[in-house]
């Protein structure tokens, strides 16, 4: 073969990312002749979070990473834009956001900019449905409810300025502590979606109620070393981009058919799930409004990225209204 | 090709490159050699982030607090303690040093601050009673492998950082192993002491001994939470539990603790009161350090920096014996001791990516299942290597490197991760005492003035009842796992 | 051998006070670290309100520490090592051994110092996620640091380090020629051990 690529995500083999990993090695070795490898390392072999893996990228020692909106954070706080709660109403209109509009595009220029052209966003796919909020202590369903809660987040300002808005306390938990903190108290909630949360058994250790409040869309965004991709020919970055086009698609589907059961084990280990009414939704989001502010002022380019992404969002609302429209008649 | 970096990383490691060189210098040769030269930023890069980690920070700081408790008398008072319990026994002062090993276990996790600082105390002491040098120095040697096995523990820490485990759930399977270690070595002491006519001694070294009015009111009213405590966690084992008391119910519990204390004070002599009285204070730390993992109040890196305050405010405040200068000293020395381990495991993290790089997990893995495939026979092959590995190298280094190499292959087959980790921590610090190359022996050495040959002769019974345990623990996986799963940290 | 002893002077003096400086920085490190991990106990389980860059300055410090305190464990031999052969072999074929292993060491440490400063600049793009210059105290805006000021700590200790393995090699060939009498004394210094 002529080019290997090396791939890595930070999960494990039963993640969406591993799904999309394996469409993407098969599309891409199959459709370039074999011209072209894909070496996978899974986990943290390789690296071991985004800011890390995205160095590694950058260099030029890792070709393709995934990273969610948090782990990029460092390198481009606009991203966080995923992390804003109750933008984006469902699965159908965030997968048209990402396939149909040039949101995507917005973001590749400026972290191709901010990464002095070295890190490229390639496509934009799902890790794991929405995040909800879930907690040890008792059900949520107005934003009232949340009130006094520690609530785990990772080291990031925008989560963290989510839950305080929400009057919680937001609480930075490394990742692997979070199970033996749930069950010992030291946090009383998590913000993640169903298959991690079952992944890691979290409510044997207490975590119990569960508001689908699908606050943000958990968004995985893959890069790729941009001198790596450019240094092909034409025909081949044809080949790496349709792969990831497969990819994308199978990373939408993926979670959706795993969190069926997940959902299912959640109840059977004692939780409950709550689905807030649209007026209580409705709360959540005028609770949440101080934070759409913080973000355009405090996130670099975040007010334009922000605008970008409503924009979209607009745009495809109105084209699935009209599809809707002419399909149900 | 890039296989051969283990060979390569094995033989300069023999011929005496420094570990953390040897970890770099063998994976950066074969990437260079084989034309992977960009993977030079990874290995790179994975030093720094291997060092760059918020629960390893809890090796400095319980290296720390152990050095501060060292220095602020603390080992004379758990001596003394022991002393007042075993004392009168037959190899009075052996039992001594081996309890004293596994009281101090539970303020420091390391097994040379241990050696250090009770051989220092006891060796001499043994002497003058009568004991071979060379016995002397071997007990102690011998005991203080239970430092790190018996929470809070250096390697523990090190091998769930590496190997992504929980440190609580490593430190709560490591109690009971290190406690049977400790018998195991009592019984030898006793066999040996028909044999051999070992003296006793006095349970009470220091007649009519003073104690200050704060220390004295510090461990009446600890010994009165602590009690209370005890009596409050045993209501829950009641049926239908008191759980719902909380508060009241703990502060009621003080009254019938303290009448219990006042009943069992009059039971015992004024100088046995006041060498308890001594040890209450120092022995607060375990109960801090595990009670706080355990209820969930700190992460271990937190229950670590509370066990330095709680060192300090005990040394300074309560004890009296430590000053300013002092802090200094300590932090410069725990500074560098700690520099000198997170570089390894540094190295250790950057030669794990080329472990990965290599592909070298699956090769070992089908090389290994070749050998066996079943578990138990595995499991004993693997402790033989292992203290093959122990015999030359410490137990750090050993852990960072066999780790991830080991490690997938026996959960792969079943094994709990937990319970693997406590094979080859009890395995490899087992290792530190047993010659030719075992750091507690240098150690021992430098301490008692004893030639590292002639301890090596006298340790052998006790290595062979370690030995034993290590089998013990290997093949009843209860002894590791009940207290962890208990506590709802492992499955 | 007047030249490596002349030769041996500057780097002598260099790593006495440099080394001297960095132990001071490094232990007042480990102060620092315990005193920001006990604020954020502090904050979290009596405020209830926990805060954000005590975790990041702490890991910032332990990295510094590490990067400052490392070269004197080198320069003393608290590098853990097998001394096994060279204890076994005649005095010049173990000062020879000893020659090669320096050089290996000292290959180690160039290449990571180079590589180092490539990765120092690269943080230079990263913000770290927690950590700012609080100049709004002063009227000012609050500067995201970068991480490249995190990654200086590892690039300083290879340079530190380089500059010792150089002293170390200086000695041994001053050894091989007879004059290890006439040598300092870096005896092994009262470190703890972390096992
Ligand atoms: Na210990
Ligand atoms: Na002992």
């Amino acid at each position: 073969q002529d080019y290997t690529l090396r791939a890595t995500a930070n999960s494990n083999e039963n993640d969406e990312d591993y799904d999309g990993l394996v469409v993407f090695k098969n599309y891409v070795e199959q459709a370039s002749n074999g011209a072209i490898e894909v070496e996978l390392f899974i986990g943290t072999q390789l690296c071991s979070n985004g800011t890390e893996c995205l160095q590694g990228v950058a260099d030029g020692s890792i070709d393709i990473f995934v990273t969610t909106s948090g782990g990029a954070a460092g390198i481009f706080p606009y991203v966080q834009v995923f992390d804003l709660p109750y933008l984006m109403r469902s699965d159908r209109v965030a997968e048209a956001v990402l396939t149909d509009t040039d949101f995507t595009r917005t973001l590749r220029d400026l972290a191709l900019r901010d990464s002095g052209n070295a890190i490229r966003i390639m496509t934009i796919g799902n890790t794991g449905g929405w995040r909800n909020f879930a907690n040890t202590q008792r059900p949520v369903q107005t934003p009232g409810d949340l009130d006094g809660l520690k609530i785990r987040t990772v080291v990031a300002d925008l989560p963290q300025e989510l839950v305080s808005t929400l009057g919680a306390s937001p609480t930075p938990i490394p990742w692997p502590e979070l199970f033996t903190s749930l069950q010992t108290g030291v946090v009383e909630g998590s913000k993640n979606g169903i298959t991690d949360i079952m992944n890691m058994k979290f409510p044997d250790a207490g975590l119990k109620y569960l508001t689908l409040d699908g606050h943000a869309y958990m968004a995985a965004i893959w890069v790729m070393n941009n001198d790596t991709f450019l240094s092909m020919p034409e025909e081949m970055r044809r080949v790496v981009v349709n792969g990831f086009k497969e990819l994308q698609q199978a990373t939408f589907a993926s979670p959706k058919r795993k969190s069926i059961s997940a959902y299912e084990e959640f109840a059977a280990a004692g939780g409950e799930v709550y689905v807030p009414s649209p007026d209580e939704k409705q709360a959540f989001q005028d609770a949440v409004q101080p934070v759409y502010d913080w973000f355009g002022s405090n996130v670099d380019e975040g007010e334009q990225v922000l605008q970008s992404l409503r924009d979209a969002v607009a745009q495809v609302e109105e084209d699935i209204d009209a599809d809707i429209a002419a399909d149900i008649q | 090709m890039l296989l051969w970096f283990l060979p390569v990383f094995l033989s300069l490691l023999l011929i005496g490159l420094p570990v953390f060189f040897a970890l770099l210098f063998a994976p950066g040769a074969l990437l260079w050699l084989n034309g992977q030269e960009r993977d030079l930023a990874l290995i790179y890069r994975n030093l720094y982030n291997g060092m760059d980690s918020f629960p390893l920070m809890a090796l400095p700081f319980f290296l720390l607090a152990g050095e501060i408790m060292n220095r602020g008398g603390i080992t004379e008072r758990l001596v003394a303690f022991a002393q007042a319990f075993m004392g009168h026994l037959r190899g009075g002062l052996a039992h001594v040093n081996i309890l004293s090993s596994i009281l101090f276990a539970g303020l420091s996790g390391s097994a040379v601050a241990d050696t250090s600082a009770l051989g220092s105390t006891l060796i001499p002491a043994m002497e003058r009673q009568g004991y071979a040098r060379r016995f002397a120095a071997a007990i102690t040697a011998a005991s203080s492998v239970i430092g790190p096995i018996i929470p809070p523990s250096g390697i523990m820490i090190i091998y769930a950082y590496v190997m992504g485990q929980s440190v609580a759930a490593l430190f709560l399977a490591g109690i009971v192993p290190g406690l049977l270690v400790g018998l195991g070595l009592m019984v030898t002491v006793r066999l040996l002491a028909d044999r051999y006519d070992l003296p006793r001694a006095e349970r009470i070294v220091e007649r009519n001994a003073a104690i200050a009015p704060l220390e004295y009111w510090v461990s009446f009213v600890l010994l009165r939470l602590n009690l209370a405590g005890l009596l409050y966690m045993l209501t829950w084992a009641l049926p239908g539990g008191w759980a719902v008391g909380g508060w009241a119910v703990y502060l009621a519990l003080l009254v019938p603790a303290h009448f219990a204390l006042v009943w069992y004070r009059g039971r015992c002599t004024p100088d046995f009161r006041t060498v308890c009285k001594k040890a209450v204070a120092p022995m607060q730390t375990p109960i801090i350090i595990l009670g706080g993992i355990l209820i969930g109040v700190f992460t271990p890196t937190e229950a670590a920096a509370i066990a330095v305050a709680y060192a300090l405010i005990v040394s300074f405040g309560v004890l009296r014996v430590m000053t300013v200068a002092d802090l200094g000293d300590v932090l410069r020395r725990s500074a560098i001791a700690s520099a000198t381990v997170l570089l390894l495991v540094g190295a250790a993290v950057a030669f794990k990516t080329m472990v990965s790089l290599s592909h070298a997990p699956e090769i070992l893995a089908e090389f290994i299942l070749g050998l066996s495939e079943n578990p138990l026979t595995l499991l004993f092959l693997i402790n033989v290597l292992l203290f093959v590995v122990g015999m030359f190298l410490d137990a750090g280094p050993a852990i960072i490197i066999l780790g991830p190499i080991l490690g997938p292959v026996f959960t792969g087959l079943g094994v709990d991760p937990v319970h693997f980790a406590i094979i080859m921590s009890v395995n490899l610090t087992v290792g530190l005492a047993t010659p030719p190359m075992g750091l507690v022996l240098f150690v021992a050495s430098s301490v008692s003035g004893e030639r590292v040959e002639t301890i090596s002769k006298a340790i052998l019974p006790f290595l062979a009842v370690e030995i034993a345990v290590i089998f013990l623990i290997t093949y009843v996986p209860a002894i590791s796992m009940t207290i962890p799963r208990l506590a709802g940290f492992a499955n | 051998m007047g030249v490596v002893r002349g030769l041996l002077v500057p780097f002598g003096l260099w790593n006495d006070w440099a080394l001297a400086a960095a132990r001071v920085i490094a232990l007042a490190a480990l102060g620092a670290m315990v005193v920001v991990i006990l604020t954020q106990v502090f904050f979290r389980y009596v405020l209830n309100d926990a805060l954000p860059w005590p975790d990041e300055a702490a890991r910032f410090l332990m990295l510094w520490m590490t990067g400052l305190a490392a070269p004197t464990a080198f320069r003393h031999g608290g590098f853990v090592a097998i001394d096994m052969v060279r204890t076994l072999l005649p005095a010049t074929v173990a000062g020879v051994l000893n020659l090669i292993l320096l050089a290996m060491s000292l290959t180690v440490l160039l290449v990571g110092a180079q590589l180092g400063w490539t990765h120092v600049n690269s943080g230079w793009l990263f913000n770290s996620s927690s950590l700012r210059l609080p100049l709004d105290l002063v009227g000012g805006e609050p500067v995201r640091i970068k991480l490249a000021w995190m990654y200086l700590s590892l690039f300083t200790e290879m340079v530190l380090l380089t500059v010792v393995n150089i002293e170390l090699i200086l000695r041994e060939v001053l050894c091989l020629a007879g004059e290890a009498a006439r040598l300092p004394s870096y005896a092994r210094s009262d470190v703890p051990e972390a096992e």
